[in-house]
């Protein structure tokens, strides 16, 4: 008889990497799972035992009872883990045709478009990465993802990791605690300013795309970082829940600007915790931009713990057919002469909804603190919704805030002067909407804006008229 | 079309606060339902007495409009929760709700605005606005006014404002030779003249009483 040979030939599942050990936690999320991600990553006891502290937060904590409806996801039924490496590579075939054209009509180079459907293990753009990681590297910049921190870094890692956003703050921000893996980790050292943006788009590991990442920026004194996480183009996963922490912490006079594009296939729950500590004089922006997702909850928020500290949320949200974009902004004014803005502008089309939920809290004793919110809302068609929920405290006499709100559809007016100088009414729709979000596509580096742009016309199509 | 339906039109005022009917008690939500082309002003006069006043009001009818005055004034150590919730369910309704507060000493003030706007009621015209002036820095405001539109053909806006006496009409009246507590009065007074002007000539009286004694 013939022996039956022990190790199959795996190349009809397709792509095969011998040297790399597969990991892969089982379904659902115990003690045992967090501790067999702990130990495969081969983390220091403390990490280990925050990751279990979590657990049990996360465990014990409540859903929140406010913003969509997260019955839909079943923490049972996910993978917590899966090592990097093994990912799942799928095949061209089975990403969605309408991922594909929409890649296709924004202008994505093919090796890009693999990378972000998932079918390609690696993008790239590793030339890129490595002539830009030397410039960084020689002013001291590290920039790398938070798995290898943890073990390059123990240092700065135990000192910041988990103090802006600890376990205890949400459901999510537990889960995440207990098993986070991938994203990125950014340390900028004394007075260097960055002059490139960082993007994690260069760092390519497939880590990077993880459902459970973790980021930390630190910003010394005097420094200057944007970081740019995320793009325009449509990101296909089959996993159906995104739980990240972004920690950010900007030290004395130094100022970090984070920019997101998210736009997740209209399977995902994305759920995330973003928070920046913003120190005497330092300046923490946030520019935040939903277009994709199924749910979006996310309310990046700057805590201006320092006199003079200044923070500004520029929030964008977008909503197509089935979604749900619940995002906002938060700005707590903790020391005197602080001052925060608040931007955002929301899209509701074809059934879609988006809801601006914010918040403005200024603490007694925050003298001479100015905070303004702006919210303007544009409807398309009257099977959409638009909600506001702003809450603004104030214990504090000296202290100036607004807070403003519009809603409106594309005026008629408008409309029929483009219409009349020959564009169709789907065309002449997505310029007014182009316009419409114009303040805070300017602030969003340039390849990104002409995405967006295209991307919002694509929507646009077939839902107008 | 019919915003202004004129003689047709009835128009009542309900009272909120100077006719037992309307007194607060806690965790009483009150109902008031607006029928078609029916107008209601409901003028809210606190001066510390309530803990609590809630208002639920729904504009059930075409061409049913409702306007919420509020004129909050808070001293000591009195403490509002003041929760208006307005549900716009026919065309061409209107709504405004409007409040205006000035707190003094520990006074606080919790403002839960919500209007919503359901399918179908097109033509709408809502507008939620909450002004408070902080006059001591023990005082505190909060201030929720949200929104929720289902519907697209409408006019909806809402403002908040929180914040300090303004500094430079202090400076105005004081470099024309004010006292700083007579500044103090002009300023509080011309802050809230704007909504006493709303009022019902009656009920105007009894709130200008009033705010001259905080």
């Amino acid at each position: 008889m013939k022996p039956q040979p022990i190790i199959k030939d795996s190349y009809k599942y397709g792509f095969h990497k011998p040297e790399s050990a597969v990991f892969k936690t089982p379904k659902g999320i115990n003690r045992e799972i967090v501790e067999a991600i702990s130990y495969h990553k081969n983390e220091p006891d403390w990490m280990r035992e925050f990751r279990l502290k979590s657990l049990a937060i996360f465990e014990a904590k409540t859903m929140p009872t406010w913003g969509a409806d997260l019955s839909g996801i079943n923490f049972a039924d996910m993978y917590y883990y899966v090592s990097p490496t093994d990912r799942k590579v799928r095949s061209w075939n089975e990403v969605p045709k309408d991922i594909k054209d929409t890649y296709d009509r924004i202008g994505i180079p093919q090796a890009e478009q693999r990378f972000l459907a998932g079918v390609g293990a690696q993008y790239d753009s590793e030339v890129i990465y490595h002539n830009l990681k030397k410039q960084w590297e020689d002013q001291g910049v590290i920039f790398t993802d938070t798995d290898t921190a943890l073990k390059k870094y123990p240092e700065i890692m135990k000192e910041y990791f988990g103090t802006v956003i600890p376990p205890e703050d949400n459901k999510f921000a537990a889960l995440n605690s207990a098993v986070w893996s991938g994203g990125s980790f950014v340390y900028v050292p004394k007075g260097v300013q960055v002059t490139i943006p960082l993007q994690a788009y260069f760092r390519i590991n497939a880590a990077n795309m993880g459902q459970f990442e973790r980021t930390l920026i630190i910003a010394e004194e005097g420094s200057f970082v944007h970081y740019v996480e995320g793009c325009t183009a449509p990101i296909y996963t089959t996993d159906s829940l995104h739980a990240a922490v972004v920690e950010i912490v900007v030290k004395k006079g130094a100022r970090v600007r984070y920019t997101t594009i998210q736009n997740w296939s209209d399977n995902v729950y994305n759920l995330v915790t973003k928070r920046m500590f913003v120190e005497e004089e330092g300046v923490g922006e946030w520019i935040d931009g939903n277009i994709g997702s199924k749910v979006t909850m996310k309310y990046p928020s700057v805590y201006l713990k320092g006199k003079g500290a200044k923070g500004e949320v520029l929030s964008l949200a977008f909503a197509g057919k089935g979604q749900y974009q619940d995002a906002g902004g938060k700005a707590f004014h903790l020391a005197p002469y602080t001052t925060s803005t608040i931007t955002s502008k929301s899209v509701s089309v074809a059934g879609g909804r988006t809801s601006y939920r914010g918040m403005v809290f200024v603490n007694r004793g925050s003298k001479g603190s100015k905070s303004f919110v702006r919210c303007d809302a544009l409807l398309l068609d009257d099977l959409s919704r638009s909600d506001t929920y702003p809450t603004n405290t104030v214990n504090e006499e000296d202290v100036t805030l607004g807070h403003e709100a519009s809603v409106s559809k594309i005026g008629e007016a408008q409309l029929f002067y483009l219409m009349s100088r020959g564009l169709s009414e789907a065309q002449a729709s997505s310029l007014i909407v182009n316009g419409f979000i114009e303040p805070i596509v300017k602030e969003i580096p340039l390849e990104y804006a002409v995405e967006l742009n295209r991307l919002i016309e694509l929507s646009m199509e077939g839902s107008v008229g | 079309m019919n915003r202004h339906p004129g003689k047709q039109r009835a128009s009542r005022i309900l009272r909120a606060t100077d006719s037992g009917q309307a007194r607060m008690t806690i965790n009483n939500m009150k109902n008031v339902i607006i029928k078609e082309n029916e107008t209601l002003v409901l003028p809210i006069l606190w001066t510390g007495e309530e803990s609590e006043i809630s208002y639920e009001v729904l504009l059930s009818g075409q061409g049913a409009s409702v306007a919420i005055l509020g004129l909050l004034l808070g001293k000591d150590d009195a403490a509002l929760q003041i929760k208006i919730n307005v549900t716009h369910a026919a065309k061409n309704t209107k709504s405004e709700v409007i409040l205006k507060g000035a707190l003094t000493d520990a006074a606080k003030v919790n403002f839960e605005g919500l209007v919503k706007i359901n399918h179908g009621a097109t033509g709408t015209n809502a507008w939620l606005a909450a002004h408070l002036l902080l006059l001591s820095d023990k005082s505190k405001g909060r201030a929720i006014p949200s929104l929720e539109i289902l519907e697209n053909d409408i006019k909806a806006g809402h403002a908040t404002t929180v914040g300090r006496i303004n500094d430079i009409e202090m400076f105005y009246l004081m470099s024309r030779g004010l006292s700083r507590e007579q500044a103090k009065q002009f300023v509080v007074q011309g802050f809230l003249a704007s909504i006493l002007e709303k009022f019902p000539r009656e009920f105007q009286q009894k709130a200008k009483k009033n705010v001259r004694l905080s």
